[in-house]
C-alpha cells in the first residue's frame, strides 16, 4: 500500500465515522445528523488549531503550552468586534479605561527603557521602582472608577464596554491579530531570554489571559458570560418561521426543526472548511517557499543556520506569532459557532493539551497530519464517553443489580475520556512516534 | 532530522522543560553483556585486529591492534582523525567491533558493556567532561569507588599522596579547580576503583606546557606502581618519550608500531608526525 | 497607630498562610526539580501524581475513620500518609517500567519525555477522576486549630486575633522534616551522591559503575513520596479536588524555575518566594495599614494590589522578572 493511499484511507476513516454518526444509532453512534455536524464543526476548528501548533512545533520546535490563551483571545475578539456599540459605556468610563491601559503600557515601556539605558546599580533600581509604583498608582486611580461606572450600566445584560458592532466574520481575522499581538509580546520576552523559556511563559500567560477574561467584567462580562453573539448565519427559529424554508424542507421530507438546525450547522461546516482549506493551502505554500525551507534548515541545524547569518530568534518569533494567530482565528470561529463567550469553560486540558495530542497523533511537521489528528482526536474526545459507558455496561453486566461498585463504574465511565486520550497519545508516541502521517 | 524518531526534538531548546546538561552521549556497543571466555597468553590488555565503527555506521577502524602489558605505558599517536580515540573507545566497548577481539588478563571481553568492563578492572578517563563539576573533589573520588564495597579510604589516601593539591581542595567543588587540577581529579577518580589497567584519552588536552610536564610525571609515577597505562596523546613527542610502546595510527590502521624510542628514532615517523 | 495589632494581623493573614502555602509549593517544586535534574525533563504529570498520592491517602483515611481509628488531635490522614506514599510509588514505578524506560533505552530527547509525560498526565488525571470523582473532597479531622483567634485575643488582650490551623502547623513541621531528610540523603548517603553524580554527568556516572536504572528508580520513589506529602498537606490545608492539583502545576513550575531548575535549595526558596508574592500582592492591606499608620494616613480602600484571581499572574510576573535578571534562576540551576 502506498503512503498516499494509507493517508487517504485514514481521512476516509474519519469521514466514514462522522457519516455513521449521522446515519446509524448502532453501538456508540447516535444516528443524528445534528450530532454528526456538531462533531464535524468542532473537528474542523480543532484541525485549524492543530495546524497552528503544528507550524510552531513541527517547523521550529517551539513548545507552546498556552494554546488556550490564544483561543480565548480569539473569543474575546468576537465580543469586541461584533457586539453592538454601547455609547453609554464609552461616555461614562470607556475612554478612561483606554487611557488607563495606555498609562499602564507606558509604565511598562518606560520600565523596559530604564533597564535598557541606565547602567545597572542602585540608581536604576530606584528609578525603576519609582516609575513602577507611580505608574501603578496612576493606573489604578484612573482605571478603578472608570470600571465601576462601566460595570454599572445595565449590568444584567451589558455592564461592559461593548463592541464595535461590526459583522461577526470580521472578528475572525481580528482574533488572529489579537492572538498575534499577544504572541509577539510573549515571544519577544521568552525567546529573547538567554535560554528559551517559551513553555513556562505560554503556560503562564494562558492562565493570565483566562483570569483577565474571568475577572474583568467591563471587558467580557467575566463569568457572567456574553451570550447571543451575532451570527453569520440565520437563527433556526427564523428559518422555521420562513414559509419558503419550511416548504423546501417538506419537499425533502424533513421536519422544519431538524432541517433548520442541520441547515445552519452545515452552513458553518462549509464556512469552516473554506477557512481550513485556505489556511492549509497557505501553510503548505509557506512550507515550500524559501522561507519554509529556511525554517526547516534552522530546525535541523541551528548552529549552521546561525553561522550562515540567520537570525534564529527572529525567525522563531515570526513562526510563533503566525502559529498563535491561527489559534486565535480558530478561537474566534469557535466562539462564533457557540454564539457565546464563556470564560469559565476554558480549561488547559481541553484547549491546550488536547490540541497537542492532535498534533502528535496526526504527525508533527505535517500539516495534513495535523488536520487528520484534529478531526480524529476530536471524534474520539466526543465519542469516548458513549464508548466508555458501553464498555462499562459490558463489564458490569454480570454484577448484581444495585451493587455499589456497579453504580460507581457506570457513573464514572464518563471520566474514561481523559484516560483514553492519554492512552492514545502514549500508544502513538511509542509505536508510531512520527505520527499517523509523518513528515516527509 | 534524526534517524531515530525518538531522538527527533525538532530543534527544541526550551530550558523550562528540558535539561541537556550532563546528558548521556555514550552509545555502548552492547546494552547487555554477552559471555566472556578464557584465553591463554597474549598481552595483559589487547584490542586485537579490531575492525568496526559506531552503531551501524561505516568502519572507522581497520584491523587495528593496540596492546599494553603490565608495568608499561602504551601510547597511541597519529594525525587528527586517525581514529586514536576511536581505538581507545573500541577497547572500552563503545564501538561495534565487527571483527577482532578485546582481551583483558586472559579473558575475552569483546561482548561486555562498558560498565562491566569497569567491574573487570578497566579504568577509563574520557577526554572531556571527566569530572563531576558540581561535586566536591572528595565526592568525585567517592563516586570513583562506587563499585567497591570494601573500605576505600586507603586508596583515597594514595590518590591524595599522588596529587597532594587535591587533599587541600578536597571540599571544593571540582568545577572550580584549574584545568590541570581537574585532570588530576579525573585520573584520581579512575584510580579509585583500583583498576587493573588505566586508559587515558588525551589527558593533557588544553593544559599549559608546565602542567603537562607535571601530569606526565604523575602518569609515570602511577605506571611505576605496576599499573599498565594505555593513553591517547596529541603531543606525540613527549608522549613517546615516556612510552614503553607506541602505536602510530593512520586512518584507523596501524601505521607504525614499536617502542617509544624506536618510533622517535624512525625517520619516517619523525618526518610525518613529529615535525622533523 | 497600633503596631502590635498590625503585626498580629500581618502574621495572621500573610505570614502564616504564606508559610504554609510556601511549604506545599516547595515540596511540589522539589519533586519537579529532581525529575528535571536527574531524568532531564519537566514532568507535566507531577500535579496528577500529587493528586493520585493524596487520593490514596484520602481513601485510606476514610477507611480508618470508618473503622474508628483516629490520631487524637492530629488528622487521621497523617496515619494514612505512608500508605498513600506507597500507592504513589507503586504507580510511578509501574509508569516508569511500562512507559518511560523504553524512551531511556532509545536515548530519546528530553522533549520527547515531556510529551510522554503529557500522556501520563492525561491518564493519571483520568484514573483519579475515575476512582474518586472530579468533586471536592474534605478529609481533615482532629483538632482544627492550634490557636483560635478568640483564645489569642483573650490571652493577649489585643483587638486582632491570631489563628493558626492545625493543618498549617503540620504543613510547616512536616515540610521541614522532609526537606532535612532529603538533603541529608542527597549529600551524605552513597545513593544520594550517586543521584547527584548521575545528574551532573551521566556518562561519567556510567564509567564509575553507577547503575542508571537504580538511580532513576530511587528518584521516582523520592518524587512520589514528595508529591504525596505535598498533595496531602495541600488537601488538608485547603481541600482536595483533582483539577486544582492539576492547576498547581503552574505555581510549582514557577517555583522550581525561579529557584533554578534542578537545584533543590532553589526549589524551596522558589516555593516561598512564589507563595509570599501571591499572598502579599493579593491581600487587602487595609486592616494592617489602618493599625500600622497614623490615623490621618489610614487608607479608605481595600489596598489590594490585585484581586486574588490574579495569583497566577503574580507567580508568573515574578518568574519573568527573575529570568530577566538571572537567566538560570536565583540559585544556579541544573545541578542536583
Amino acid at each position: 500500500m502506498t503512503e498516499t493511499m494509507k493517508h487517504t484511507l485514514l481521512f476516509a476513516f474519519v469521514g466514514v465515522m462522522i457519516l455513521l454518526e449521522g446515519m446509524t444509532d448502532f453501538l456508540f453512534f447516535s444516528g443524528s445528523w445534528n450530532s454528526a455536524l456538531v462533531i464535524l464543526n468542532m473537528g474542523l476548528i480543532s484541525a485549524i488549531m492543530a495546524i497552528g501548533v503544528n507550524i510552531q512545533w513541527g517547523f521550529a520546535g517551539l513548545f507552546n503550552v498556552g494554546i488556550m490563551g490564544f483561543t480565548a483571545l480569539g473569543g474575546l475578539a468576537v465580543v469586541l468586534v461584533s457586539t453592538p456599540v454601547i455609547p453609554a459605556a464609552w461616555s461614562s468610563g470607556g475612554v478612561s479605561i483606554v487611557m488607563a491601559l495606555v498609562m499602564g503600557a507606558l509604565t511598562v515601556v518606560s520600565a523596559v527603557m530604564i533597564t535598557k539605558f541606565l547602567p545597572a546599580g542602585k540608581l536604576r533600581m530606584l528609578v525603576l521602582s519609582a516609575v513602577m509604583i507611580v505608574g501603578f498608582i496612576v493606573y489604578r486611580a484612573i482605571f478603578d472608577p472608570a470600571v465601576g461606572s462601566v460595570e454599572a450600566i445595565n449590568p444584567a445584560l451589558q455592564g461592559n464596554i461593548g463592541g464595535l458592532g461590526l459583522p461577526v466574520l470580521l472578528a475572525w481575522p481580528a482574533g488572529g491579530l489579537l492572538a498575534a499581538g499577544a504572541a509577539w509580546l510573549i515571544g519577544k520576552t521568552a525567546l529573547g531570554l538567554r535560554s528559551d523559556y517559551l513553555a513556562i511563559a505560554t503556560l503562564g500567560i494562558a492562565e493570565i489571559i483566562i483570569a483577565v477574561l474571568k475577572n474583568e467584567d467591563w471587558l467580557s462580562r467575566g463569568v457572567k458570560n456574553v451570550v447571543g453573539l451575532p451570527r453569520p448565519l440565520p437563527y433556526e427559529v427564523d428559518l422555521q418561521a420562513d414559509p419558503s424554508f419550511v416548504e423546501r424542507a417538506a419537499s425533502w421530507g424533513i421536519d422544519p426543526v431538524t432541517a433548520s438546525t442541520v441547515y445552519v450547522k452545515a452552513g458553518y461546516a462549509l464556512m469552516f472548511t473554506v477557512v481550513l482549506l485556505a489556511l492549509l493551502w497557505m501553510a503548505q505554500m509557506a512550507l515550500k517557499s524559501p522561507w519554509g525551507r529556511m525554517m526547516r534548515a534552522i530546525r535541523d541545524n541551528e548552529v549552521a543556520a546561525e553561522a550562515m547569518g540567520k537570525d534564529v530568534t527572529r525567525r522563531h518569533l515570526q513562526i510563533f506569532v503566525l502559529g498563535s494567530a491561527i489559534c486565535g482565528i480558530a478561537g474566534a470561529m469557535m466562539t462564533t459557532l457557540d454564539s457565546q463567550m464563556t470564560p469559565g469553560t476554558y480549561n488547559p486540558l481541553r484547549f491546550t493539551f488536547l490540541i497537542w495530542v492532535m498534533v502528535i497523533v496526526g504527525g508533527s511537521g505535517n500539516n495534513f497530519g495535523a488536520v487528520l489528528g484534529g478531526m480524529l482526536i476530536w471524534f474520539f474526545w466526543i465519542k469516548v464517553e458513549p464508548m466508555g459507558i458501553l464498555l462499562m455496561e459490558l463489564v458490569t453486566a454480570g454484577m448484581a443489580e444495585g451493587s455499589a461498585l456497579k453504580a460507581h463504574l457506570l457513573e464514572s465511565a464518563s471520566h474514561m475520556r481523559l484516560f483514553t486520550m492519554g492512552l492514545i497519545l502514549l500508544l502513538v508516541l511509542r509505536f508510531s512516534p512520527r505520527g499517523l502521517i509523518p513528515e516527509k | 532530522m534524526s534517524d531515530n524518531p525518538y531522538q527527533d526534538d525538532h530543534g527544541n531548546k526550551d530550558a523550562s522543560i528540558t535539561n541537556t546538561k550532563g546528558i548521556g552521549t555514550m552509545q555502548p556497543a552492547h546494552l547487555k553483556s554477552g559471555p566472556t571466555h578464557k584465553v591463554e597468553g597474549g598481552p595483559f590488555l589487547i584490542g586485537d585486529t579490531m575492525t568496526g565503527g559506531y552503531g551501524k555506521g561505516p568502519d572507522i577502524l581497520h584491523d587495528c591492534t593496540i596492546a599494553v602489558d603490565k608495568g608499561e605505558i602504551a601510547v597511541i599517536v597519529g594525525p587528527n582523525g586517525a581514529g586514536k580515540s576511536t581505538a581507545m573507545k573500541a577497547v572500552f566497548g563503545m564501538l561495534n567491533v565487527r571483527s577482532g577481539a578485546v582481551r583483558l588478563d586472559g579473558e575475552d571481553i569483546t561482548q561486555l558493556t562498558p560498565q562491566d568492563r569497569v567491574i573487570k578492572g578497566m579504568g577509563f578517563v574520557p577526554q572531556t567532561s571527566n569530572i563531576f563539576t558540581s561535586m566536591t573533589v572528595e565526592e568525585n573520588l567517592e563516586m570513583g569507588a562506587f563499585i567497591r564495597t570494601d573500605d576505600f579510604r586507603d586508596t583515597m589516601e594514595q590518590v591524595y599522596d599522588l596529587f597532594p593539591i587535591l587533599r587541600d581542595k578536597r571540599n571544593q567543588p571540582a568545577g572550580e579547580l584549574s584545568g590541570g587540577q581537574r585532570q588530576q581529579v579525573a585520573v584520581g577518580r579512575a584510580l579509585m576503583t583500583k583498576p587493573k589497567v588505566l586508559m587515558l584519552d588525551e589527558p593533557t588536552a588544553g593544559v599549559s606546557p608546565i602542567v603537562m610536564d607535571e601530569l606526565f610525571d604523575r602518569i609515570i609515577e602511577v605506571a611505576r606502581t605496576g599499573l599498565p597505562i594505555l593513553m591517547v596523546e596529541q603531543n606525540a613527542k613527549q608522549a613517546l618519550e615516556i612510552a614503553d610502546k607506541g602505536y602510530v595510527l593512520v586512518q584507523g590502521r596501524n601505521a607504525y608500531t614499536g617502542t617509544g624510542k624506536e618510533l622517535l628514532a624512525d625517520p619516517e615517523v619523525r618526518k610525518s608526525f613529529l615535525g622533523g | 497607630m497600633d503596631l502590635l495589632n498590625a503585626l498580629v494581623a500581618l502574621t495572621n493573614f500573610v505570614l502564616v498562610p504564606g508559610l504554609a502555602y510556601g511549604s506545599q509549593l516547595a515540596l511540589g517544586a522539589l519533586g519537579v526539580t529532581l525529575i528535571y535534574g536527574i531524568l532531564r525533563f519537566s514532568n507535566f504529570a507531577h500535579g496528577d501524581t500529587m493528586a493520585f498520592g493524596a487520593m490514596v491517602t484520602i481513601l485510606i483515611t476514610w477507611a480508618f475513620q470508618a473503622a474508628g481509628i483516629g490520631f487524637g488531635p492530629l488528622p487521621t490522614a497523617l496515619l494514612a500518609l505512608p500508605f498513600g506514599i506507597l500507592g504513589a510509588i507503586a504507580l510511578v514505578l509501574l509508569t516508569d517500567r511500562t512507559v518511560y524506560r523504553f524512551y531511556r533505552e532509545q536515548k530519546a530527547k528530553p522533549v520527547i519525555f515531556v510529551m510522554v509525560s503529557l500522556g501520563v498526565m492525561f491518564m493519571m488525571n483520568g484514573i483519579v477522576r475515575f476512582i474518586i470523582g472530579p468533586g471536592d473532597q474534605r478529609f481533615a479531622d482532629g483538632e482544627r486549630f492550634i490557636i483560635k483567634a478568640r483564645t489569642f485575643k483573650q490571652m493577649t488582650g489585643l483587638n486582632e486575633g491570631l489563628a493558626i490551623k492545625t493543618t498549617q502547623g503540620i504543613t510547616v513541621i512536616t515540610a521541614t522534616i522532609v526537606v532535612a531528610v532529603l538533603f541529608w540523603f542527597l549529600n551524605k548517603t552513597r545513593t544520594g551522591k550517586s543521584m547527584r553524580a548521575y545528574s551532573d554527568n551521566e556518562d561519567l556516572a556510567l564509567l564509575s559503575g553507577i547503575n542508571p536504572e537504580r538511580v532513576v528508580m530511587y528518584t521516582w520513589m523520592i518524587v512520589a513520596a514528595l508529591a504525596t506529602i505535598a498533595g496531602v498537606l495541600y488537601g488538608l490545608d485547603k481541600s482536595f479536588k483533582p483539577f486544582t492539583y492539576f492547576q498547581l502545576l503552574l505555581p510549582i513550575f514557577a517555583s522550581a524555575i525561579v529557584g533554578g531548575l534542578g537545584n533543590p535549595i532553589g526549589a524551596i526558596a522558589g516555593g516561598f518566594i512564589i507563595a509570599f508574592s501571591e499572598v502579599t500582592i493579593t491581600y487587602a492591606w487595609k486592616k494592617v495599614l489602618t493599625y500600622g499608620l497614623p490615623d490621618s494616613l489610614a487608607p479608605d480602600g481595600l489596598v489590594q494590589l490585585l484581586s486574588t484571581d490574579y495569583k497566577f499572574a503574580v507567580s508568573f510576573a515574578i518568574l519573568i522578572v527573575v529570568l530577566l535578571f538571572k537567566p538560570t534562576g536565583l540559585f544556579k540551576g541544573k545541578a542536583v
